[in-house]
């Protein structure tokens, strides 16, 4: 073997980078386009946004949106659900529809070439689906059957039961976006049609096209394609507020999960979402300095010192109004108890500040990876759209970048213990009869057990 | 028409292959690392051997610390990990173009230098992270070692697919430090060895800066052996029953497919998703849409290079239906395919669906290097990235037909059923 040593590079600074800025235009029934071009991408992103607000949805028939979004490409005035599937994919098209608390999306990717069809069935779909009696019970069906998948999964399952304690009950964020037994169960196919009359349609939309558009005439091509989208019943979406957090103190909640090789920690508090008035800066850099690499402070500690996790992450999570700040991950099921007082020393020390490595390691993380992360048309179409549902600036990613450039100890310490509080809600997945003495007995608040 | 990424290509005299293909649209070079072992050669015994190495790959070398490899380029703006799979082990960052020597010096480091850092703590530290990377992927998962029970049943004994890359855990607690050193010499060098360049570097930037940190790299010229005999389709029905918890039943119906690369893989390819691997296929329209037996059904095939790949269906059973109806719809289907091979429309799906899905996969900068690695060091050249496609539009209705009668057929299945236990009724 050589013994040969070459010096150790130094490293060049990078240099300026900006989020790409679209063309805008505006087509005859109002739907805002935003045009990104970005050469070399052949496949061409479509996001389409509808701003909706869940709180919308009938109470009782509450995941009907997604219900309603799923069903789009199921049949349409035309086409039954198994031509229309195949109308997509001759044409290399995938389309795939979802709501947030903020809008409904319908996504679709495709290769330049059949860029008009595609706006041709995306219009179908969006315009004159026939929600055949047959789909929306396969669909309703198929929903029942993903709520006891996501039972089974321990992630899931921690999620949806932490969603459940950190807001309000009366909140429509506290229970699955896409619905619960109850309510799907419920649903009928009117139910879908009289949301889809309501609630679907140009108004207020925004459609981003992102990819090689060369030869492409962007605004001629829309306007053939969805021009005619029209829907007189469209009502105007209710504007989205944060929701209120269900507070009462730190709590715990452990949801017994017999014989689990593992236990699925979730550690949270209310957070911002990006529209925050102090500015979203500081909160990817501590994501990224707590919990977003295998060297940030959790992982640190619990997987490279330890070795009772394969990996936890800490992030804040925005949504299109409010948000959280959540760590959380997987650990050996007899280190449980150990594992999550670490976890919340660890969380609870950051507020007392963070090193300039770290600060700089961080920021540096965040800036230099954007060119990077927004470097594909598909990801440029997905933070162009969260901007649009978000209502924020399309120079926001550029404007945040270089704010964050500023950041200092004091800043972020003050952004991070504004959200930190320790009034944790803590949700623990996994097998109570050998958790729950111990669990409790750390004292992080008034527990309670659940059934998985 | 052949795509035109451009691909440039070179030797260094110690027998490391390296690749370059500029893209100066964004300010950053993915570094992307194939190495030529993975679970494939490992041995009775020492099972996930090759992936327990690559996390200590992470772990320090020469002249790096532990975990510095991560931090020093995550604080230059890198993205960066590394995987294991049945026939290589890889390595990649993107970073900056400034960084992109400190990525070489890291990786040249670690690749030639290794074992100057490992010791017993870190691989007992790294074996319990591999350990809750298995409980967390497959033993506290519904389903979750589904997959290690299709290999098993596809594959015989002492075949190189028989095992999963996470391997056994008593395997890895039976490796030592001895056993990382062998490995290393073994397996990690540089004519075992293809590293790729896509970003903002001219070829001649490339070339040179990679001769400067890995050219000292003694060559360590082994005997590689090449790939083991070919195996043909399973000749009779094997079937694992597992009777779990799990939220609903599910079949995997398994089939070995011919080795990848090969115009009868592209086949039998296209055959699976005309069957399961589209929303328009054969076995979707009649078992999720019109019969609504299963809520849901999915096509893999997976390319491998030692004599033979693997292709499976996936079927999740709708609750008030029999998986045994399924199987037979499905058994059913496959004989009518065997025979009438694809309708016009499944082949123009087909092939359009994999166009969007290999153009998407090169739209990205780490993966278009990572397909160049894969080309160079499994098939011998990396522009193959280039004309993938028109291999795979050659393909004729009949070779599907045919792929489909040879490896698809009823008696050369292996299916692997997980079946929910018997419910208890649960009190509201």
């Amino acid at each position: 073997m050589s013994t040969e040593t070459v010096a150790r590079p130094e490293v060049q600074p990078p240099g300026p980078w900006a989020f790409p800025m679209p063309d805008e235009s505006v087509t005859d029934n109002g739907i805002r386009v935003l045009s990104y071009a970005v050469p070399g991408q052949y496949v061409i992103s479509l996001r389409l946004v509808v701003p909706l607000s869940l709180a919308d949805e009938p109470v009782d028939r509450e995941g009907v949106a997604a219900m309603t979004a799923r069903l789009l490409d199921e049949g349409t005035a035309e086409h039954s659900s198994e031509e229309f599937a195949e109308l997509m994919e001759r044409a290399g098209m995938a389309l795939g529809a979802s709501v947030t608390d903020g809008a409904l999306s319908v996504d679709v990717d495709v290769p330049q070439r059949f860029l008009p069809v595609a706006l041709g069935l995306l219009r179908k779909a969006l315009t004159e689906p026939a929600f055949p009696e047959d789909e929306v019970r396969r669909i309703l069906r198929s929903r029942l059957a993903e709520i006891e998948q996501e039972r089974a999964s321990a992630p899931h399952r921690g999620a949806r039961e932490l969603t459940a304690t950190l807001w309000s009950p009366t909140e429509r964020a506290s229970r699955p976006s896409a619905g619960t037994s109850e309510s799907i169960g419920a649903m009928t196919r009117d139910d879908v049609v009289a949301f889809h009359r309501a609630h679907v349609g140009p108004r207020g939309a925004t459609l981003v096209v992102a990819g090689d558009l060369t030869d492409v005439d962007v605004p001629a091509v829309v306007e053939s394609g969805l021009g005619g989208w029209s829907n007189p019943g469209h009502v105007v979406a209710s504007p989205v507020v944060a929701p209120e957090p269900a507070g009462g103190g730190p709590r715990l909640v452990l949801v017994d999960r017999p014989g689990s090789v593992q236990s699925e920690i979730s550690v949270a508090v209310p957070g911002p979402d990006r529209s925050v008035t102090t500015g979203w800066a500081p909160y990817p850099v501590l994501s990224f300095i707590v919990g977003g690499s295998p060297s940030a402070r959790v992982d640190a500690v619990l997987r490279e010192d330890k070795g009772y996790t394969y990996g936890i992450r800490s992030a804040f999570r925005p949504r299109a109004r409010g948000g959280s700040f959540v760590t959380a991950g997987s650990v050996r099921a007899d280190a449980t108890v150990d594992a999550l007082k670490l976890l919340v020393e660890i969380l609870g020390k950051a507020r007392e500040g963070f090193s300039e490595k770290e600060i700089r390691a961080g920021i540096d993380f965040v800036v230099q990876t954007a060119p990077g992360r927004y470097a594909t048309a598909d990801a440029v179409a997905d933070e162009a759209s969260a901007l649009a549902i978000e209502g924020l600036p399309l120079d926001f990613q550029t404007r945040t970048l270089s704010t964050m450039r500023e950041l200092d100890n004091a800043r972020l310490t003050t952004a991070y213990t504004e959200v930190v509080t320790g009034e944790w809600v803590i949700v623990v997945v996994g097998d109570a009869e050998a958790l729950k003495e111990g669990v409790e007995g750390l004292g992080f608040g008034k527990m309670t057990v659940v059934p998985n | 028409m052949p795509l035109d990424y451009p691909v440039h290509e070179r030797t260094l005299p110690n027998g490391l292959r390296v690749v370059v293909s500029p893209d100066p649209s964004v300010p950053n070079v993915t570094v992307n690392i194939w190495v030529g072992v993975g679970s494939r050669h490992e041995s009775a015994g020492r099972t996930g051997f090759a992936h327990l190495f690559e996390h200590l790959m992470f772990q320090g070398s020469r002249n790096v610390a532990s975990g510095e490899h991560f931090e020093a380029l995550m604080a230059q703006g890198g993205r960066l990990n590394a995987t294991t799979w049945f026939d290589r082990t890889n390595y990649f960052e993107t970073v900056p173009k400034g960084a992109l020597e400190l990525a070489l010096w890291l990786e040249a480091d670690r690749h030639g230098h290794l074992l100057h850092a490992v010791n017993q703590e870190n691989l007992d530290n790294q074996r319990d992270v591999v350990k809750e990377e298995k409980r967390q992927r497959y033993d506290n998962q519904p389903y979750g070692n589904a997959l290690i029970d299709v290999y098993a049943a596809v594959f015989p004994e002492g075949h190189p697919y028989h095992h999963s890359t996470i391997g056994s855990m008593e395997d890895l607690d039976a490796a030592s430090v001895e056993d990382v050193h062998a490995f290393f010499q073994r397996h990690y060098a540089p004519d075992n060895t293809v590293l790729t360049l896509c970003g903002d570097v001219a070829p001649e930037d490339g070339f040179a800066l990679v001769e400067r940190y890995f050219g000292p790299i003694a060559p360590r010229l082994e005997p590689r052996r090449g790939p083991v005999d070919a195996l043909g389709p399973l000749t009779e029905p094997v079937r694992v029953e597992r009777r779990e918890d799990v939220p609903n039943d599910r079949l995997h119906v398994a089939f070995r497919l011919p080795v990848d690369e090969t115009e009868e893989f592209a086949a039998a390819g296209l055959a699976l998703d005309a069957l399961g691997g589209l929303a328009s296929s054969r076995l979707v329209r009649r078992l999720v849409r019109q019969e609504q037996t299963a809520l849901g059904v999915h096509a893999t095939s997976w390319g491998f290079v030692d004599g033979v790949s693997l292709g499976f269906l996936v079927a999740d059973i709708a609750n008030d239906a029999d998986a045994d109806e399924v199987e037979r719809v499905l058994l059913e289907e496959l004989e009518r395919f065997a025979v009438e091979g694809p309708t016009e429309a499944e082949m123009d799906a087909a092939l359009a669906q994999a166009e969007r899905s290999w153009l998407s996969m090169l739209a990205s900068q780490e993966e278009r290097a990572d397909a160049m690695s894969h080309y160079a060091l499994l098939h011998g050249d990396p522009s193959l990235v280039n004309t993938h496609l028109d291999r795979l539009r050659a393909v004729t209705p009949e070779q599907v037909r045919l792929a489909a009668a040879t490896w698809l057929r009823p008696e050369s299945r292996a299916v692997v059923a997980y079946r929910a236990e018997v419910e208890t009724e649960e009190v509201a």
